[in-house]
């Protein structure tokens, strides 16, 4: 408990009352609002996320049929999860995922760091820099897209336009698999950096001015400063911040779907794509629910084993 | 402080190399801009033809499905707000100032600690089976539950950070004043955490509007899809609608730039607090 809302005269009362009426005090913890206020919240979650993963679990153990507009469910326990692993399309999603979390996150923590100590050293640009940094974040998925697929399109892309005008080759970009790859990290990374940025610059401005004062005044190099007081100084927020980027990293589907559909061959598939290909495409409503569950097992693996490290080491 | 702010004037190298950063992340939205004034054979041309036209716009507002898109879109936007804003702030008051019983916090925590985490298209299947049951499929109604839900958690979260700031102390008053706890939640409580409001609405209505999966999969598009999907619809890798595209996408990311400007530290408030817990 804070020391000075203790000692205001109000909650001095407050406590007073409490003592005076402890059978008030005892029905307020329990009163029918409290239940009332939180009730829709649970129910919300209970429609929208316990009954649709009960179904998911559900169908991923059944062979589901649609039959004149009929789901037909039978039995089937593990065929499914056996099925869709046995398949070289759902290792290539897992794989090119796993590329994709490690290539995005990496980068876009090397460029929201410098972001953030660049922003931090600026005068004239810092107002307009606060500002202007956010705005690839707040940007619909679908118009990111969109403005890439300007730059980046083969045919009528500006930057192909660009080296075209400089007599330079031009490139296939989302149209071949490795550069396709690229491109959408490239994009991700673009769209995502600034919420790294935020993170960083937050923490940043938190560290303590004149301990940096005091390692200026003692005669250390700038680069000394930022190895030895500042990056140890922005270790939780860095943490957190990966933490938030692998659970993005996960997610991502807009961009991908909108600028390769998860092309050429397959090089760009990442796991939310490949679900709703097996859902809807392919109709095969088992599979895709298995892979579901795998998916969403996996990411509370990875992620339990990732913050059980960091508590321990921040305990040590 | 004006020591360390002169000691960093000088560093010219800083500024002009955040510059250049900073065009890098302008760029694309200029080009998107720069391109939805231009005929289509202006932007395919092989050399760099200029101009300043306005077709493109004409063409879409011509269009009515893309209308119906953006009516679509809003009332999706309205509605999933309404959603986060009354549902939210009762959740976070109760997690924060309330004690409700154990069996239902626990379910509340972890429906907020578990569906930021996992991909929406996870829950895709079931929901589909989900709102073809209650027959929402398709609908704009189906769009604002599941839009106003994938938001809950935040909303919630933030809320109960925003109440956990109020000191204790003003609620208590207000219940020994003789106030019921509605009453004190309405007209005590909730004028207090004004911004945290409008940091929330503002905030999973950029998110809505943003919103393309359950869109895309939870709607036949055409005239029953947000707008989301239908700016995708435009997105062919070898299309020739290129002007169309740019101004599609200059007339849905502008509005929400132009937001981002002024309403700066609820979006920043939004990002910062919204990653963390999701």
């Amino acid at each position: 408990m804070r020391s000075t809302v203790e000692e205001s005269p109000r909650v001095r009362e407050a406590a007073r009352s409490r003592e005076q009426r402890p059978e008030r005090r005892k029905r307020s913890r329990s009163t029918p609002f409290a239940i009332l206020a939180l009730l829709p919240f649970v129910l919300f979650g209970l429609a929208f996320a316990a009954y649709p993963l009960f179904q998911v679990a559900r169908m991923a153990v059944s062979d589901v049929q649609i039959r004149s507009g009929q789901f037909t469910w039978e039995f089937t326990g593990l065929a499914n999860l056996r099925q869709v692993f046995s398949e070289g399309d759902s290792w290539q999603a897992v794989g090119n995922t796993l590329f994709f979390i490690g290539a995005t996150v990496l980068l876009s923590l090397i460029l929201g760091l410098v972001l953030a100590l660049l922003v931090d050293r600026a005068v004239k640009l810092l107002p307009i820099a606060r500002n202007v940094l956010i705005w690839p974040a707040v940007v619909a998925p679908v118009v990111v897209s969109l403005m890439w697929l300007l730059i980046l399109s083969p045919t009528a892309g500006g930057l192909n336009k660009v080296l075209r005008t400089l007599s330079l080759p031009e490139q296939g970009w989302i149209a071949d698999g490795p550069s396709a790859m690229a491109a959408i990290v490239l994009v991700d990374v673009w769209h995502w950096t600034p919420v790294v940025f935020l993170f960083l610059y937050t923490a940043l401005k938190a560290i303590d001015a004149s301990t940096l004062e005091a390692a200026r005044v003692d005669g250390a190099k700038e680069v000394e400063l930022i190895r030895f007081v500042v990056l140890p100084a922005l270790k939780p927020a860095i943490a957190a911040v990966v933490v938030v980027r692998i659970i993005m990293g996960v997610k991502a589907f807009d961009e991908m779907y909108l600028l390769t559909r998860g092309g050429p061959d397959g090089a760009t598939t990442l796991v939310s794509q490949h679900i709703k290909t097996l859902f809807f495409d392919n109709l095969e409503l088992g599979e895709a629910s298995a892979f579901s569950l795998a998916v969403v097992l996996a990411t509370a693996v990875i992620l339990g084993v990732f913050l059980f490290f960091r508590s321990k080491a921040d305990a040590r | 402080m004006s020591t360390v702010q002169t000691d960093r004037k000088s560093n010219v190298a800083v500024e002009v190399t955040l510059a250049v950063i900073l065009l890098i992340a302008v760029a694309p939205i200029a080009w998107t801009v720069f391109l939805a004034f231009m005929p289509n054979r202006n932007i395919v041309a092989s050399d760099w033809q200029i101009s300043f036209w306005l077709g493109n716009f004409a063409t879409i507002f011509a269009d009515g499905t893309f209308m119906l898109q953006v009516l679509n879109s809003i009332m999706i936007v309205l509605g999933s707000v309404a959603v986060c804003m009354v549902v939210g702030s009762l959740a976070g008051y109760a997690l924060s100032r309330l004690h409700p019983p154990r069996w239902l916090t626990i379910p509340a925590l972890i429906i907020a600690a578990f569906i930021p985490l996992i991909p929406p298209m996870t829950l895709v299947p079931g929901l589909y089976l989900l709102l073809s049951e209650i027959g929402l499929i398709g609908t704009v109604p189906g769009l604002i539950l599941v839009n106003g839900f994938l938001n809950l958690p935040f909303a919630a979260l933030l809320m109960s950070s925003y109440f956990s700031g109020i000191p204790d102390e003003l609620r208590e008053a207000a219940l020994v004043d003789g106030a019921s706890e509605a009453k004190t939640f309405l007209l005590v409580m909730l004028p207090v955490v004004k911004p945290g409001l409008a940091a929330v609405g503002i905030f999973t209505g950029i998110l809505a509007w943003n919103e393309f999966q359950m869109g895309l999969t939870l709607t036949s598009g055409g005239e029953t899809a947000p707008v989301t999907v239908g700016i995708a619809g435009l997105l062919q890798p070898y299309a020739v609608t290129w002007g169309e595209m740019a101004a599609a996408g200059t007339l849905a990311a502008i509005p929400i730039i132009v937001m981002a400007v002024f309403a700066n530290r609820q979006i920043v408030a939004g990002l910062t607090a919204g990653a963390v817990k999701g």
